[in-house]
């Protein structure tokens, strides 16, 4: 392979179905970090070359192109997949092949594969920050709303366990909507919720349904200021999509926001709207997709190679000044060292940020005993 | 679909499985334990073996790896992975049929008779193949963990029943002795023996014994003569 050759990764988020706002936003995440690395010379001279294929929300059309990457484009490295469906249906080609897969979403733990890297957080590094702000300032009778999946059945046994944990505590109810749910389906829960008055509800609801639901919530005057709709997955993407009048008030537990203020934030975001105009919104998968093509580049450069026996000891153990701060990835359980964050929508669209970590948190994928008081991390009180 | 029909139904629920009265289907004991609990792995220090204590200590589990097998389990083991080798088959291990042994998990490299053979001997609860993947261990660890309670918990059950069966019996011989020697009914034997035990502050096994016991030695006879009942 001449010197300049490009290397080819997989690149494999979904551009359509119920899913593709978010998975455009990974992917463009994931080609920002490449135009960066492109420009800058490469991985020792040789530019990397995406090879994009759209698996359309689909878990078996993810295998298949997933196969398709390594077995017709020669592709090393996979970069993508969202919902827990669709990373489990990868991960038998990439072990099969002796592949890789970065895979830069949220997910709720209990896994590792030797060959996934996982960048979004585990349930240790958003849910427990998230059920003591809500029960603290708040109250702790919550109602579970979710897509129909195993993400939100699993998140809604660690948030209820964490917040049944607190005095006076309650579930409401729990109950579940199809993943391409609409508004309709919605009506009958937000009349339940008016009438049951939660402290607050727990929203597992992903993709292009979380519209639906906040808007449903608007327009049955229900108030956030009271009764907030508090979330692990509705990002700024999500926030535009609804508009900003549904999501105003509703809260957020993530390593990343927009609003995150800091000279590297807004040099990458104004970097991202130059290249790829203002249609695709940021957000903490974004985010995620980013920082891991450039922990692939910086480790493939110390490797000298993208086969994953002399990579992989590149990668972990990496640190790298994300977005969202330094992370680092780590070697025991190749998860991700990440900031919790907890953000308040604004009349603008954008999460106030209300508290954040100073420090990473360690990831922790088999945290069986999440408990609410033990809070391992001092997130700072900018405003509580 | 309609979703508030389920309220306030889980994922279980719908699934038919047991729910707590608030009907919150509380994480499992068994997985609650996983961070507390001391896993012996009689392994080789090979891949398996490493992969093996990685992800133990991955799920939290505290682990201590050893090779070759000893004869004697160290103290305060929940669990042991035990590679069955065919270089190792041929070890002492009483310790793992022994009572209140903890459950042992089999790590096989072949599946031939040979093997399967010394899996079920070392009264395995669980198999794990090789090559080890990481993905499957945590529930074949949970569930040879409730596999062994539950055959602990069942024989302390029959250990306790048996002992109640073997008392009725003597109870029953003993009222046959006194309804024969004092022409009295069922119920009056029955009543003698319980105001005896009451009076002594024994038990009703220990008064039927003691009957039984007395009455042989008093109904003594020769060999070969017949005893007149």
């Amino acid at each position: 392979m001449a010197i300049s050759d490009p290397i080819r990764v997989g690149v494999l988020f979904s551009q359509s179905g119920p899913i593709s706002t978010i998975g455009t936003s990974q992917m463009q995440g994931t080609l920002l970090a490449i135009d960066e690395i492109n420009e800058a010379g490469g991985i020792d001279g040789r530019p990397i070359e995406p090879v994009v294929y759209d698996p359309r929300s689909d878990p078996a059309t993810y295998a298949r192109l997933a196969e398709r990457m390594v077995s017709v484009d020669g592709v090393k490295v996979i970069f993508g997949c969202y919902m827990s469906s669709s990373r489990k249906a990868v991960i038998p080609i990439v072990e099969k092949w002796n592949r890789l897969l970065f895979y830069p979403t949220l997910y709720e733990g209990f896994e590792f594969s030797p060959n996934v890297i996982y960048t979004g957080a585990a349930p240790n590094q958003n849910s427990v920050q998230l059920a003591r702000y809500m029960t603290s300032n708040f109250g702790a009778r919550v109602y579970l709303v979710g897509s129909d999946y195993i993400y939100p059945y699993e998140s809604n046994r660690i948030m209820r366990e964490l917040v049944l944990q607190h005095p006076d505590s309650a579930k409401i109810a729990e109950c579940y909507v199809p993943l391409d749910a609409t508004e309709a389906d919605f009506t009958k829960i937000v009349n339940d919720i008016r009438d049951s008055r939660p402290d607050f509800i727990f929203s597992t609801v992903v993709g292009d349904s979380t519209t639906a639901f906040y808007r449903a919530y608007a327009e049955a005057g229900l108030d956030p200021r009271v009764m907030p709709i508090a979330s692990l997955t509705t990002s700024e993407a999500e926030v535009s999509q609804m508009g900003r009048h549904a999501a105003a008030g509703h809260i957020t537990a993530a390593p990343y926001f927009q609003s995150i203020d800091s000279p590297l934030n807004l040099r990458l975001l104004a970097r991202f709207r130059r290249r790829f105009g203002d249609h695709v919104i940021p957000n903490l998968c974004w985010e995620a997709a980013y920082l891991q093509m450039h922990v692939f580049a910086d480790a493939m450069a110390r490797a000298g190679s993208d086969e994953i026996e002399p990579l992989l000891p590149q990668i972990l153990g990496t640190e790298f000044d994300a977005p969202q701060g330094r992370i680092r990835i780590e070697p025991s359980n190749h998860h991700t060292w990440v900031y919790p964050r907890l953000g308040r929508v604004d009349a603008t669209g954008q999460f106030t940020i209300l508290q954040e970590s100073l420090r990473p948190v360690r990831p922790d994928p088999y945290l069986v005993n999440l408990a609410l008081g033990d809070w391992a991390v001092n997130l700072s009180a900018e405003e509580c | 679909m309609q979703p508030t029909d389920r309220r306030p139904g889980t994922p279980q629920t719908r699934h038919g499985l047991s729910v707590s009265p608030h009907g919150v289907p509380a994480t499992p004991s068994l997985l609650k334990d996983l961070r507390s609990l001391r896993v012996l792995l009689l392994h080789p220090e090979d891949n398996d073996g490493d992969l093996l204590r990685r992800q133990l200590q991955r799920i939290g589990c505290q682990v201590q790896a050893v090779w070759p097998p000893r004869p004697q389990l160290p103290e305060g083991v929940d669990v042991v992975f035990l590679a069955v080798r065919p270089d190792s088959i041929a070890l002492d291990y009483s310790w793992a049929c022994a009572e209140g042994a903890p459950p042992v998990i089999a790590v096989v490299t072949y599946e031939n008779p040979t093997i399967v053979d010394a899996v079920l001997r070392v009264g395995a609860k669980g198999v794990v193949s090789s090559p080890v993947r990481s993905f499957g261990l945590l529930s074949s660890l949970v569930l040879a963990r409730k596999i062994g309670q539950e055959i602990q918990a069942q024989a302390r059950r029959i250990a306790k029943l048996e002992t109640k069966l073997a008392g009725q019996k003597r109870i029953a011989e003993a009222k046959t002795i006194l309804m024969q020697t004092r022409g009295i009914h069922e119920d009056g034997a029955y009543n003698l023996i319980r105001d005896q035990a009451m009076a002594k502050r024994v038990n009703m096994e220990e008064i039927a014994t003691a009957i039984i016991n007395a009455n042989e030695i008093l109904s003594f006879r020769p060999a070969g003569q017949e005893v007149k009942r």
